[in-house]
């Protein structure tokens, strides 16, 4: 049965506020060089200084301007669920698919892998790894090869969105594209984290998508098409896939949100580029000023703008839900 | 999903993790116990000390005899020495998780009812006002992260208002006896466990709502109201223990991830558990108590997990018997 | 069975039950009574005199257990285990006469031997505070009679009574004499001592002490019958204090006037703790002094405290002594902000402006990677030099790193500049334990063989006037070659409650430690 994504979204009042939100926070993020006057990284000496028309948000504890900090922040926020979000639904699919359709011990294998994963506590692993391994990427090599695959997932990713969600699906396209490209520097430095990330979040996805893979294997109509000579490819590629479409979006979007709440809570405890802006690090930074009065233009804008972007995604989300189960259907209440 | 199974994928990932633990450390370039303790510990050991560590671990040893060693300590229950606390790091671990798992626990408890009540309500009036705004309100809770409602509860009640304690899990040295001493411990619990049942409670809820409304579709449900059945009764008895099984698989996870998932809190209200030790050994680079800790909550994780595929198989029959 | 209201108002009974039987607590007045002390960072070692923590607060913990000989109230030296004391210009010794009544812990009395014991024990196991070998120490102790002993110097010393008799603690006898390894001796004899208070509890995990007085302390009872020092940090510490959980803790220099505004006496520290930029003196090329020159031109010293402490800090004199101190020197090179100068310098050692903005010499682009660490907000610190330093051409790469693992790699010489802070800035034997010292807070610079020479020889003069002249005169020297560039001295305070007037001294606790908390204050002195 064909669930078209983007109608869900769209006819849903919670997937519209959701969008409606996220494209803000995408817009800011996209435009922020235009809509600031500081860098955020400068420091100046007007401390703690009240909003005013020349620092909107007033300034920090060494006078770098708010605002501009905050709408910078959001690059990073986006940059790292957006791409973590790519890469953890690729891996999933691909491995989620490979697996029901190869089956035997391959199969048996990864399921136990994803299982063994699902179970590990990830914000201890993640510290502890970040203890040994500097997260930042300096290595030329390396830098190219994710260079390489961010380009291959993006493009994979965007013609599987421009195809089926039509219009949405540019509208989602575009500002990715317009944000890699933006923030270049900001991948070299958090690309270590995002591959990281990426790696503890395909297993969800793999799960259910294996589980969709095989009912469909079983599903009359391949054996049909198999029997009219198709390859294993073009079965993955022009029936598989397309219904497995709703799935991986949903998937995507859940990976969006998971890896936007990691990314903040790993820049409040520290870890990452100090270099690199992000909400997560400054309410790091506004906490150690909390006895003044200056968190309600320092740490409740940035609390909120972090905020209102997972709620943003949560609904878009949530939106969706009814398409893969639709027993959520109906308006109508039990209570009579 | 089945429990001698189960059993053999959590033993796989404890060992996946063991090994981890024992080879991060030694494929680092340079002295195993520089790598091991991390360069600031081993200038600030003394001599013997370093000595002793190094010959407990076998560290001028091959690899292999070294794993063995490990493997030895493990079962003998030594973990390692902290040497940002001077104490064994078995010591520090459990001189600090009976406040993690009082937090975590009461916390997991109250949120996972409070979802379950508040999702079956909604469900059950759905589309109507209460519904409407307890599911956008829930929507909205959900986004915002741990730490963030820790501190803004915190600079409301405690900073602002002054009403409670700023840290701590208990007034240091205070000499309190009996009850006195329990509710000031309760007095330092209220603003991190109002913390995180709030962060946790969306996620019960929308679970249960979810699965409700689906229940509420089912056959039988129009047969028990045909059978005139008074509301609560299908609400609660029929229709609302059906639709546990989502929420319940759900905490039996939160349950494993119960320890580490305090983390922020922890810090933010310098409540003293694992949370807040995993924080100060990763200031400190204390590496032999970050992979204490990663050891101690896999077992957790591990255990848990155990404890609630055990009871789910008993609680829902359809599960046993669909295998 | 149940219904939406019944669920809302079970869990409102809940917290309602809960609330009202907690809130009781805090305003019940206890039997002793305590005073409660915050610090940010809780543990600071065991107290005794080798396991407590080589730094100002590690000391401070074991003072109120250990007494000295001598000991120095607001500003002068007062008696503590020595009630009077000479000097014997003819022997270069020092005779004390000790207090008569003077108790351990444990009742045992205190006698003449524990002064030569702990002389002699301290010699074969060195304390990182006090120095007893070399020509700074003692060559012999002397029991005269059981109250008075006398102390044999290597060479004149002129800080004496500040370095040695002012911070060594005495030990007992009768308990150390069978310590072989003294930095495992961790048992609860290890803190039994002469001085106002006793451990009664130390809690490691939780970073906190608890002293309780000492009855039969030979200067009298103390005023507060508890200490209590409890681990808190900085951004909720003066609501601690405003709710009365606290008496007295550091506070940041945002918070004077609110604290002030609640009734609370706020002290503020007479400079005696400086932040530095450390520098590799030992590699290229920052060997050369004219390149060091260059780099402290190139910062911009007010501004940085303008934008980093916000203010609250005066810039640091190149002489490394503060502005405040009798000591200083104010006729030295302060290499005042000048970029441009900075260039020129830069420019005569052959470096050239490439078209990225980075300098470069022989197709190499100078480039510097500078550590700094979490604490004291030097981060922010580091952040500013960085832009600094670019400014004028020199690539700058920042790494933040937490402080310990920084020891180490300084420890190591494996770094090109790093921020640095200490204290002791009162005395001038603090100038050759940070200029020529081996440890790694010091500039570790022994290549200029007159400030070696003045250094050494100032300890031991012991005319003020002719010392004054070698002091400043060691100043300007070291102005001149610049191994470490003094970034700035912040303004440190505290805030009480009153019950206990504690106060800074003049040159800060023994061996200039700037914190309040002088034991005597506990005393009523």
């Amino acid at each position: 049965m064909h669930v078209d994504p983007k109608r869900e979204v769209v006819q849903s009042k919670g997937g519209r506020i959701g969008m409606a939100l996220l494209l803000i926070v995408v817009f800011l993020a996209m435009f922020a060089p235009l809509l600031t006057t500081y860098e955020p990284l400068e420091q100046t000496v007007q401390i703690f200084a009240a909003p005013s028309w020349e620092h909107p948000l007033g300034t920090n504890h060494v006078g770098q301007d708010i605002w501009s900090q905050l709408v910078y922040a959001a690059r990073t926020s986006l940059l790292v669920g957006l791409l973590v979000a790519v890469f953890s639904t690729v891996l999933s699919a691909l491995i989620g698919t490979s697996a029901a359709l190869i089956g035997g011990v391959y199969d048996r294998i990864v399921m136990r892998l994803v299982d063994a994963f699902i179970i590990i506590p990830i914000i201890i692993l993640l510290i502890l790894l970040s203890v040994y391994f500097n997260p930042n990427l300096s290595s030329g090599p390396l830098l190219i090869g994710i260079g390489v695959l961010i380009v291959i997932a993006v493009i994979g990713i965007s013609l599987y969105a421009v195809r089926n969600l039509g219009w949405v699906g540019m509208l989602i396209v575009c500002p990715l594209i317009a944000l890699v490209l933006l923030s270049r520097d900001i991948i070299q430095s958090t690309g270590g984290l995002i591959i990281i990330l990426a790696l503890l979040c395909w297993q969800g996805g793999a799960r259910v998508v294996r589980a969709q893979a095989l009912s469909l294997k079983e599903n009359a109509y391949i054996s049909a098409v198999q029997g009219f000579g198709a390859s294993i490819r073009y079965i993955i590629r022009r029936h598989i896939i397309p219904e497995l479409g709703p799935l991986l979006v949903a998937d995507f979007i859940f990976c969006v949100r998971r890896a936007v709440f990691l990314q903040a809570g790993l820049a409040f405890i520290g870890i990452g580029d100090p270099n690199v802006v992000s909400w997560g690090s400054m309410i790091s930074d506004a906490r150690d000023w909390i006895f003044l009065d200056v968190w309600v233009w320092w740490l409740l804008p940035a609390g909120i703008a972090l905020s209102v972007t997972i709620v943003a995604v949560t609904l878009i989300g949530y939106s969706l839900e009814p398409a893969l189960d639709p027993r959520l259907r109906g308006e109508v209440s039990a209570q009579n | 999903m089945f429990t001698r199974q189960n059993l053999i994928i959590y033993l796989v990932a404890l060992l996946i993790i063991l090994t981890l633990n024992f080879l991060l450390p030694r494929m680092m370039p340079g002295n195993p116990i520089i790598a091991i303790y991390g360069d600031v510990a081993v200038v600030q050991m003394s001599p013997e000390l370093e000595a002793e560590l190094t010959e407990r671990f076998s560290l001028d040893q091959s690899l292999g005899r070294q794993f063995v060693s490990y493997w030895a300590a493990l079962f003998r229950g030594d973990l390692g020495y902290s040497y940002a606390y001077n104490a064994p790091v078995a010591e520090v671990i459990f001189g600090r998780l009976p406040w993690t798992l009082l937090l975590a626990g009461l916390a997991l408890v109250i949120s996972t009812i409070m979802g379950i009540l508040l999702g079956i309500e909604s469900g059950w009036r759905r589309g109507k006002r209460l519904d409407g705004s307890l599911l956008t309100g829930m929507i909205t809770l959900s986004g915002f992260p741990d730490f963030l409602l820790g501190i803004l509860l915190l600079l409301l009640f405690a900073v602002n208002l002054q009403l409670l304690p700023l840290f701590g899990a208990e007034s240091a040295y205070s000499d309190l006896g009996g009850f006195q001493r329990l509710a000031d411990i309760g007095k330092h619990l209220l603003l991190p466990l109002v913390t995180l049942v709030l962060a946790r409670v969306s996620g019960g809820y929308l679970l249960t709502r979810n699965a409700f409304i689906g229940e509420l579709k089912e056959p039988y449900i129009l047969l028990a109201r045909a059978k005139g059945l008074k509301q609560e009764t299908i609400r609660y008895r029929h229709a609302g223990r059906n639709s546990l099984l989502p929420v319940m698989t759900r905490t039996g996870v939160l349950l494993g991830l119960m320890v580490t998932g305090v983390l922020f809190v922890e810090i933010v209200f310098s409540y003293p558990g694992i949370g807040l030790a995993t924080y100060e050994a990763l200031t400190y680079r204390d590496y032999p108590l970050l992979q204490g800790l990663l050891l101690v909550s896999a077992i957790c994780v591990l255990t848990a997990n155990f404890i609630a595929d055990l009871f789910y198989s008993k609680v829902d029959p359809r599960v046993s018997y669909a295998r | 069975m149940y219904r939406f209201k019944h669920v809302v108002l079970f869990m409102l009974s809940v917290l309602l039950l809960v609330f009202p039987a907690c809130s009781g607590t805090s305003t019940e007045p206890s039997a002793v009574y305590s005073y409660v002390i915050a610090d940010p960072t809780g543990d600071w070692g065991y107290p005794s005199p080798y396991l407590r923590y080589a730094r100002g607060p590690g000391y401070i913990r074991s003072s109120f257990i250990f007494d000295t000989l001598v000991w120095r109230d607001k500003s002068q030296f007062t008696p503590a285990l020595a009630k009077e004391w000479s000097y014997d210009e003819a022997d270069n010794a020092y005779v004390f006469k000790l207090q008569q009544n003077a108790r351990w812990h444990d009742g045992m009395p205190f006698t003449a031997d524990d002064v030569a014991f702990t002389v002699e024990y301290l010699k074969e196991h060195p304390d990182p505070f006090v120095t007893l070998l070399g020509p700074s120490g003692i060559s012999r102790a002397e029991v005269v009679d059981e109250h008075t002993v006398k102390l044999y110097l290597e060479s004149e010393y002129a800080p004496f009574l500040y370095e040695v008799a002012g911070t060594m603690v005495i030990l007992p006898e009768h308990i150390w004499k069978s310590v072989d390894n003294p930095m495992s001796f961790d048992s609860p004899e290890a803190v039994i001592g002469t001085g106002p208070y006793m451990l009664a509890d130390y809690n490691k995990a939780q970073g906190t002490y608890l002293y309780k007085a000492f009855d039969d302390y030979y200067q009298g009872k103390p005023i507060a019958d508890q200490i209590v020092f409890v681990k808190v940090s900085d951004e909720v510490v003066t609501s601690a204090l405003i709710q009365g959980e606290v008496n007295a803790a550091s506070i940041l220099p945002e918070m004077v006037n609110a604290m002030k505004a609640n009734d609370f006496a706020v002290i503020s520290c007479p400079y005696g703790w400086c932040a530095k930029l450390t520098i590799n003196h030992k590699i290229e090329p920052l060997n050369d002094k004219k390149f060091r020159q260059a780099m402290a031109y190139a910062i911009d010293r007010q501004k940085l405290v303008d934008v980093t402490q916000r203010g609250h800090a005066i810039p640091g004199s190149q002489g490394l002594l503060p502005p405040n101190n009798r000591w200083y020197n104010p006729d030295i090179e302060q290499y005042n902000y000048d970029p441009g100068k900075a260039r020129q310098l830069l420019s005569e050692l052959g470096y050239e402006l490439s078209n990225n903005g980075y300098l470069s010499k022989d197709g190499e682009i100078l480039e510097l990677d500078l550590i700094t660490q979490t604490a004291y907000g030097f981060k922010d610190v580091g952040q500013f030099i960085k832009d600094n330093l670019e400014d004028v051409g020199i690539k700058t790469n920042l790494i933040v790193m937490e402080g310990k693992s920084l020891d180490a790699k300084v420890e190591a010489w494996d770094f090109d500049i790093s921020i640095y802070g200490h204290g002791g800035l009162y005395e001038p034997s603090i100038l050759p334990k940070v200029i020529t010292g081996q440890g790694f807070n010091s500039a570790r610079y022994t290549s200029n063989d007159k400030l070696n020479r003045i250094l050494e020889d100032q300890l031991h003069e012991m005319d003020p006037d002719t010392r004054l002249q070698l002091v400043q005169e060691a100043q300007a020297l070291y102005a001149e070659d610049i191994p470490a560039i003094t970034l700035y001295y912040p303004d440190w305070y505290w805030a009480h409650d009153g019950t206990v007037d504690i106060y800074y001294s003049d040159e800060g606790v023994a061996s200039g430690i700037p914190i309040p908390l002088n034991k005597a204050a506990f005393l009523g002195k």
